[in-house]
């Protein structure tokens, strides 16, 4: 499956997940998973903005249409924010006040704007360090705990060089599961041994680096 | 009305060579400094260039490409520290090309020098004394120094050193290729994730040398009179010697073929260690 497939089909996915060559598309793929990273942030968005208020099924009615229209989905296929608009009879009637409704509005265009300009880039033509290997382009979303934290406060601080820092992390983390391997391969290897401790060094130092100017 | 055009022109590149002017601020100071002091530089963009320095006097010019920040230099009273940084001004928010200015500052012998940068390069030349210098992303070059001790850290920025003697070097980078010409010393290590190390010379003062690296190359060009007991070993990459290494008989462990290299050149009074995950080490005889 390649990017162009792949975000046809992205609006069924984006919240349900997709068919496994489509998760497997989108864990390999940084600029799909950047995409849908930016898509379920405004789909987070939208959900804020009226969290206790439904919309009246009319209102899912004509924005499914309108992407029908557009051609950002296909007819058969309802996209996941369409489940949202069941409503009881029973159920009290909350209309959505201007403001509300026209926020919702300009979430729906900014998600379609993003699914429009988006570009379709084929795999293996991703920026990165030149030699570098698949499993060292780890999307941002891939990194957790005190990493995760860590590229925040770089992005935020000294956005300038937040690429670098998250490439920089992505290579050591590969490098430290690489060494891991081999120590647990032959633990009497003392190469192995050396280089694992070499790895969290590594390692040591991004985060004495990345941390200490966050705080300046 | 070719001659207006031509006045009109004229005027306006003349405005805006006064705005480039009125924008750049060029400072100097200069600081008595104690031997065994401290000098502590930061500056995000733009450039450090640092030159050795006769007697006590520490000088310092920098130059701001913006009106939004400020190079601030002071020293302690007793002239144990100096502090060299760039910062906005109150109330501003600049950007990172704002925040750009260059510093060249006359360092004397004997002082401890602590830099850390951002983008923005780092030049060193003929200083000594303990030097630890940090860029995430800005390259880093010293060269023609003596005795010097030195502790680099880089994020992506290349490293280069030239023509360095009694070295005691430390050197980590992640992404950055780091370059080693004529450099001997008591003890000199190299790390890097994915960076390439190369090095040439003699691997001279019977030092400890190690150079490391998970996925990037290591090139060695050595040259013939190098004394030196040499290991090289690569995981999963492989291992090239076209330099004349007699075969040792102790070994900690068993070379193998392609993989890994042990062996002496002349009295082998220099150890070498290279060591590589996935990357390919080569030794060529200079």
């Amino acid at each position: 499956m390649n990017c162009k497939q792949f975000q046809e089909v992205l609006p069924y996915i984006i919240e349900t997940g997709g068919n496994p060559e489509e998760e497997e598309h989108l864990r390999s793929c940084q600029a799909c998973s950047d995409l849908v990273n930016e898509l379920q942030y405004i789909a987070e968005q939208a959900k804020l903005l009226l969290p206790m208020h439904d919309p009246h099924p009319r209102v899912w009615s004509n924005v499914e249409q309108s992407l029908q229209r557009e051609g950002l989905i296909r007819e058969g296929r309802t996209p996941r924010l369409g489940h949202l608009a069941v409503i009881t009879e029973a159920a009290p009637r909350r209309a959505w006040t201007p403001l509300g409704l026209g926020m919702a509005t300009a979430a729906v265009l900014a998600l379609a704007m993003v699914l429009v300009n988006f570009p379709a880039r084929q795999p293996g033509v991703l920026q990165g360090s030149k030699g570098v290997s698949a499993a060292v382009q780890q999307p941002a979303t891939q990194f957790e705990g005190e990493d995760k934290a860590l590229l925040g406060e770089i992005s935020q601080h000294r956005p300038e060089v937040s690429s670098a820092y998250q490439d920089s992390l992505g290579q050591i983390n590969s490098y430290i599961a690489d060494a891991q391997k081999a120590v647990d391969a032959d633990p009497a290897d003392a190469n192995a041994h050396a280089l694992l401790m070499d790895a969290y060094d590594q390692k040591a130092m991004l985060y004495e680096m990345g941390t200490v100017r966050s705080l300046d | 009305m070719r001659k207006a055009n031509l006045t009109a022109v004229s005027c306006a590149i003349l405005a805006m060579g006064a705005v480039a002017l009125a924008a750049d601020s060029h400072k100097s100071a200069t600081f008595t400094i104690a031997s065994g002091g401290v000098i502590n530089i930061e500056n995000p963009n733009g450039s450090v260039t640092l030159h050795s320095a006769n007697g006590r006097q520490l000088s310092v010019n920098s130059t701001a490409y913006s009106d939004k920040i400020e190079v601030d230099s002071s020293a302690t009273p007793d002239g144990k520290r100096v502090e060299v940084l760039t910062h906005a001004l109150p109330d501003q928010k600049p950007t990172g090309e704002e925040l750009k200015a260059d510093y060249d500052i006359s360092v004397p012998s004997g002082v401890s020098v602590v830099v850390t940068t951002t983008t923005a390069s780092i030049t060193v030349d003929s200083v000594s004394g303990d030097l630890s210098l940090s860029s995430d992303t800005g390259q880093i070059t010293v060269r023609d120094a003596d005795n010097a001790q030195l502790h680099i850290r880089s994020v992506t920025g290349p490293v280069s050193l030239v023509n360095l003697n009694r070295l005691h070097a430390e050197i980590m980078s992640t992404g950055g290729n780091v370059q080693l010409v004529r450099v001997s010393g008591p003890k000199v290590k190299v790390s890097s994730t994915s960076g390439n190390i190369g090095y040439q010379g003699d691997f001279a003062g019977g030092g400890a040398y190690s150079l490391v690296t998970h996925s990037g190359a290591i090139n060695v060009l050595l040259a013939e009179t190098a004394s030196v007991d040499l290991s090289a070993h690569s995981v999963h990459g492989s291992v090239e010697n076209d330099f004349p290494l007699s075969e040792k008989r102790h070994q900690v462990y068993v070379p193998t073929q392609g993989r890994s290299l042990v062996g002496t050149a002349h009295s082998g009074s220099s150890s070498v260690e290279l060591r590589s995950f996935n990357g390919k080490i080569r030794v060529k005889k200079q």
